[in-house]
C-alpha cells in the first residue's frame, strides 16, 4: 500500500492551517484516531512553524510538505529552500536538538532526522507508526510524477498560490473538502459558499480519477478576496470538458452550477481545467 | 486570515536546566527531600508545561483543563528525573508531559467518540450561523463566526467539517421559519413528482431517484435548478444551512454510488 500527498506553499503563517487540514483529512482516510491525528498535526505544525519563522529571515519562500503512506508507516518531510540549519536548531550553546519544537517532534514521532539537500535549505523528516495496514489503493508509478515537482514548487511561490498533489486520486475525497474549505475561508467566503466549495470538492474527488495522469490529482489554487481559482491538471486532451460534464452526476449539474467560470487551457502534458468561484457580498 | 493564531517561537528552554540554580534545586529535592526546592522547580518549569499544553492542545478541551494535566505531567517528570545522568531536564520532561496529555485524551474517550466539547461547539456554530444570517441577510464568513463566538478561525473551519459527520446532533429538529411558525417538514414540502425536473433524467437515474427522500429531492431541486443559496433553502425548509449542506452532500454521494453501481 502506497499513497502520496504533496503540498507546495509559501511560508506564510496562514498556510500552516492548510497543511493541518490536509493532514487531518489524510488521517481520517487512514482511520487514525483523534489522539494519533493530534500527534501528527502537532509535530508537523512545529516543523512548519519553524519554516514560517526562521527559514527565510523574514522574507517569503517555499514551504513543501511531502507525505508518503507505506505499510505501517507515515513519513512526512517538511522542506524549505532557505538559509539552512540556523537558529533555533543549531547554536545557542545548547546543542542542536535542545529546543522545545524539536523536543515535541521527537516525542511525538517514531523517527526524526535532518537533511540539507544540495539545492540548499533544510529537510526535516518525521515518521509516524500506522496502527494497522490501511486499505488504500495503489497509487501507481511514481516516475511519471517526479518531473512536475520543480515546476510545481516554482508556481507555488507566486503570491497566494498553493499546489497540491494527491495519489491515488481517490484519497482526494478525504483531503480536498478540508483544504478547499480553509482556502475559501481565507477568501472571506460565507458559510453558504464554503459549503458549495465542499460539495464541489466532493464532485472533483469523485470524478477526477477517470481523467488524471498517473493516478495523481494535481491541483493549483489561487486565493484572492472573494475569489477562489482552482486549476486542475494537467489532464489528457479532451478530459477537462468531460470532467465538467461528469460533475453533473447525471443529475444535478454540480460543477457547472457551483462555479462562476470554467476554462480549458492548454498545458505541457495536455490541458488544465480552470474553475473560478466568486462569493459576492 | 488575521485570526489564525501564530504560535510562539521555538525557545531554548533546555538551557534553564543547565543553570547551577536548578541543578542545586534538583539536588535538594531528590537527595534531601526538600519540598520547597520541588516547588521552586515547579515554578521554574511551569512555562514549559504551559507551552506544551498550548501546542498539543488544539482541541475542544478547555485550556485550563489541559494546563492542569500538563502540570501533573511536569510533577511526575520532576519526581522521576535523574539529574546525575546528565540529560537536560527539558528533554526528559517533554515526552513525560505529552504522555500525560495523551493519556488524558485517551481517558476522555477521545479515541472512540466525538468529545462533548466538540458537539457543543458544533451546536454553537450552527446557531451563530443562523443568528448572523438573520441579522445581516447573508451567511457570515468564518472570521465573522470566529469573532462572534470568540473561537479561532481554525476551530470554526474544523467545526464546519465536523458538523457534516454528526448524525447524532439534533440538526433534524423542526426549526422556526422566517415567519416564526414552527412547521414540521412533512407540511412544508408538499412535493409533487411532476414538477420535479432535474436536468434530463435517463431511465436508470429515474429509478435511482427513488432512493432519495422527497425532502432531499426538493432540496437538490432548489439548489441546482432554482439556484437558491443554501441559506435561502434553509429558511424555506426550516432547517439550518449546515443541515442543508449535509443533506446535499449526502444525497449527491448516494446518487453517485447508485449511478456507479447501476
Amino acid at each position: 500500500m502506497r499513497a502520496e500527498l504533496r503540498l507546495a506553499l509559501t511560508n506564510r503563517p496562514e498556510n500552516v492551517l492548510v497543511v493541518r487540514q490536509a493532514l487531518t483529512g489524510l488521517a481520517g482516510a487512514l482511520a487514525l484516531d483523534a489522539i494519533e491525528t493530534n500527534d501528527l498535526n502537532t509535530a508537523v505544525t512545529e516543523a512548519c512553524n519553524n519554516v514560517v519563522m526562521h527559514a527565510y529571515a523574514g522574507a517569503e519562500g517555499p514551504l513543501e510538505v511531502d507525505v508518503q503512506v507505506r505499510a505501517r508507516v507515515l513519513c512526512v518531510v517538511v522542506r524549505d529552500r532557505g538559509i539552512g540549519m540556523q537558529e533555533p536548531y543549531v547554536g545557542g550553546g545548547t546543542g542542536a536538538r535542545d529546543t522545545l519544537g524539536l523536543a515535541v517532534i521527537d516525542a511525538l514521532s517514531s523517527c526524526v532526522g535532518f537533511a540539507c539537500p544540495c539545492g540548499g535549505g533544510t529537510e526535516l523528516r518525521m515518521e509516524f507508526p500506522l496502527p494497522s495496514d490501511v486499505a488504500l489503493a495503489e497509487c501507481g508509478d511514481a516516475r511519471g510524477r517526479a518531473a512536475a515537482g520543480e515546476a510545481l514548487l516554482t508556481r507555488a511561490v507566486l503570491v497566494g498560490a498553493l499546489e497540491l498533489r494527491i495519489a491515488p486520486s481517490t484519497l482526494a475525497r478525504a483531503i480536498l473538502p478540508r483544504v478547499l474549505s480553509a482556502l475559501a475561508a481565507r477568501a472571506h467566503f460565507s458559510t453558504d459558499r464554503i459549503s458549495d466549495v465542499q460539495i464541489l470538492a466532493d464532485a472533483l474527488a469523485a470524478h477526477a480519477g477517470a481523467s488524471v495522469l498517473a493516478g495523481e490529482l494535481a491541483l493549483g489554487v489561487t486565493v484572492t478576496p472573494r475569489n477562489l481559482t482552482l486549476r486542475i491538471g494537467p489532464l489528457p486532451a479532451g478530459h477537462a470538458q468531460s470532467l465538467v460534464l461528469a460533475g453533473a452526476d447525471g443529475l444535478a449539474p454540480v460543477i457547472e452550477r457551483l462555479t462562476d467560470d470554467r476554462r480549458v487551457a492548454p498545458a505541457d502534458l495536455g490541458e488544465t481545467l480552470e474553475l473560478c468561484l466568486v462569493d459576492r457580498p | 486570515m488575521a485570526t489564525v493564531s501564530a504560535k510562539p517561537p521555538l525557545t531554548s528552554v533546555a538551557a534553564n536546566a543547565r543553570t547551577d540554580n536548578s541543578r542545586e534545586l534538583f539536588r535538594r529535592w531528590q537527595h534531601e527531600g526538600d519540598a520547597h526546592a520541588r516547588e521552586a522547580l515547579l515554578r521554574e518549569y511551569m512555562p514549559l508545561a504551559r507551552a506544551l499544553a498550548r501546542r498539543y492542545g488544539r482541541s475542544s478541551e478547555p485550556f485550563e483543563d489541559l494546563l492542569q494535566v500538563a502540570s501533573l505531567g511536569l510533577l511526575k517528570a520532576l519526581d522521576r528525573y535523574d539529574a546525575d545522568r546528565g540529560h537536560a531536564f527539558a528533554s526528559f520532561a517533554v515526552p513525560t508531559i505529552l504522555g500525560e496529555m495523551r493519556r488524558y485524551f485517551r481517558d476522555c474517550g477521545w479515541a472512540v467518540h466525538v468529545p462533548r466539547g466538540a458537539q457543543e461547539r458544533a451546536l454553537k456554530v450552527r446557531d451563530a450561523q443562523e443568528q448572523l444570517a438573520r441579522e445581516r441577510g447573508r451567511a457570515p464568513t468564518v472570521n465573522q463566526l470566529a469573532e462572534y463566538l470568540e473561537l479561532d478561525a481554525e476551530e470554526v473551519i474544523d467545526t464546519l467539517q465536523a458538523i457534516q459527520a454528526y448524525e447524532t446532533l439534533s440538526l433534524d429538529a423542526p426549526r422556526p421559519r422566517t415567519d416564526g411558525d414552527l412547521v414540521p417538514y412533512a407540511e412544508t414540502l408538499g412535493y409533487d413528482d411532476e414538477r420535479f425536473e432535474l436536468v434530463e433524467l435517463d431511465t436508470t437515474l429515474t429509478a435511482v431517484l427513488g432512493h432519495i427522500t422527497p425532502r432531499e429531492r426538493e432540496i437538490l431541486h432548489m439548489r441546482f435548478v432554482e439556484d437558491l443559496t443554501q441559506t435561502e433553502i434553509a429558511q424555506r425548509v426550516g432547517i439550518s444551512q449546515m443541515h442543508v449542506s449535509r443533506l446535499l452532500r449526502r444525497s449527491l454521494e448516494q446518487l453517485r454510488a447508485l449511478a456507479h453501481a447501476s
